[in-house]
């Protein structure tokens, strides 16, 4: 069975090349996901953080206190990033272990953050009322990402399943009903552009619902596999339903 | 691009002025803070500013030549605000404040109607989609379907049929591409 497998892909370099190139892409697109879910996480709690700060602030306690508070509180991965950075701050200034924070954070937003925290201080502006302007901002700014998120990424996943998976499957339907290789039907010219035709559908689907989501960048590392999974799918399609 | 990328860093660069200046702070002295970076192409552009002022150009002539650059409707009126303070010394404090709003008003808008909009998108490129592929591969198989009703059909040549879908589908991929770019240029940069 493993080699009746095999002798489907025995003329398709091209097919068994990009099955190859997804397949190790893919191992490279985990990262990317890992990546900005620790980040996401990091920009949900954030609004909360600066509100806590806030409060902090208008009953009386300093910054570095009411951050240290508050790392001690929150739980999440901003309150344990937060944590690590103050306890390794203890042979540095308070604006280092600020910036230490943005970098390691590797998020925009809070990196944003910290700088303006940084700014506001030098220019002894009322941290309080900033910290608290910044919370709701941040909270209206992660409303949007996470509803962007949450009504678009259903609709990313039909484009993706019906584009490599539902039109390839049917097309070989079509063709290896009506026309089967086993009643002699010459297609190799025909299943070459359609085979060709899938994989280019799927890399634009895959770059289509990318951009929706607002991250085609990442999205392209899985390009590979579903161009892959697409042009297989008709080509052992067309051969299993035709014969 | 521009206008993208401008529409991104724009509102993060109301709240630094705000900051900055609320607590007393110059224009001048507010602008090479946001130039130094971390706000993207507006950086850029404030650095850009920074280095002619500091050779001697009037930030009046430098603000509007910025002023000519920038493509987003909101960065516009963040210049022009700027320009009218250095002209007539108005309050750009309280402006920048109302117009972090309104911003932040129409960004929410845009989101909402990029949501809506993107909301047909699957449905049309599935029937570009599905709908030429399905012809074109009728049209494909139907020299050697037919063959044998040549008298009822005429003849049809495999190559010159080939051609024809061949060209199909690069017309149906370039369609497909053409309606996905609605999610790229639409894209309401949050």
């Amino acid at each position: 069975m493993i080699f009746g497998i095999l002798e489907m892909f025995r003329n398709e370099p091209l097919l068994l090349f990009i099955i190859t190139l997804g397949v190790a892409c893919a191992i490279g697109g985990i990262p990317p996901i890992i990546e900005r879910q620790r980040r996401r996480s990091i920009e949900n709690d954030l609004p909360a953080l600066l509100e806590a700060l806030s409060d902090s602030l208008g009953a009386g306690l300093g910054l570095q206190q009411a951050m240290m508070a508050e790392a001690d509180r929150n739980n999440g991965k901003l309150g344990k990033l937060l944590k690590e950075t103050l306890a390794e701050s203890h042979a540095s200034t308070f604006d280092a272990a600020l910036s230490n924070f943005a970098t390691k954070s590797r998020s925009s937003q809070v990196q944003r953050v910290m700088h303006l925290i940084s700014t506001a201080i030098e220019q002894d502006a009322p941290l309080r009322n900033i910290l608290a302007d910044m919370s709701r901002d941040y909270e209206r700014l992660n409303d949007l990402m996470n509803r962007r998120e949450s009504d678009l990424m259903g609709r990313s996943i039909l484009i993706i399943m019906f584009v490599s998976v539902g039109l390839p499957f049917l097309i070989a339907f079509i063709v290896g009903l009506f026309a089967p290789r086993s009643q002699g039907f010459q297609l190799e010219d025909f299943n070459s552009s359609f085979t060709m035709f899938f994989g280019a559908a799927s890399l634009v689907a895959i770059g289509v619902s990318g951009r929706m989501l607002g991250r085609m960048r990442s999205a392209l590392w899985w390009a590979p596999l579903w161009m892959a999974v697409s042009m297989t799918i008709y080509h052992v399609g067309v051969q299993v339903i035709g014969g | 691009m521009r206008s993208l990328d401008e529409s991104r860093e724009i509102l993060y660069v109301i709240r630094t002025l705000d900051v900055l200046m609320g607590s007393g702070v110059g224009l001048e002295a507010a602008i090479h803070s946001i130039s130094q970076g971390g706000y993207g192409i507006i950086s850029k552009d404030f650095a850009v500013l920074m280095e002619n002022i500091n050779k001697g150009k009037p930030m009046e002539r430098e603000l509007r030549a910025l002023l000519k650059k920038a493509e987003n409707d909101g960065y516009k009126r963040v210049i022009n605000t700027m320009l009218n303070n250095v002209t007539q010394n108005t309050d750009i404090i309280e402006t920048l404040r109302k117009q972090g709003e309104r911003m932040e008003e129409t960004r929410t808008e845009a989101v909402k109607e990029y949501i809506e909009e993107l909301g047909g998108v699957p449905e049309t490129l599935l029937s570009i989609g599905m709908i030429g592929p399905i012809i074109l591969s009728i049209l494909g198989i139907a020299p050697q379907l037919m063959e044998g009703a040549e008298e009822l059909f005429g003849t049809m040549n495999q190559g010159t049929i080939m051609t024809i879908v061949n060209a199909g589908l690069f017309f149906t991929l370039a369609g497909m591409a053409m309606i996905g770019l609605k999610a790229h240029t639409k894209d309401p940069g949050l």
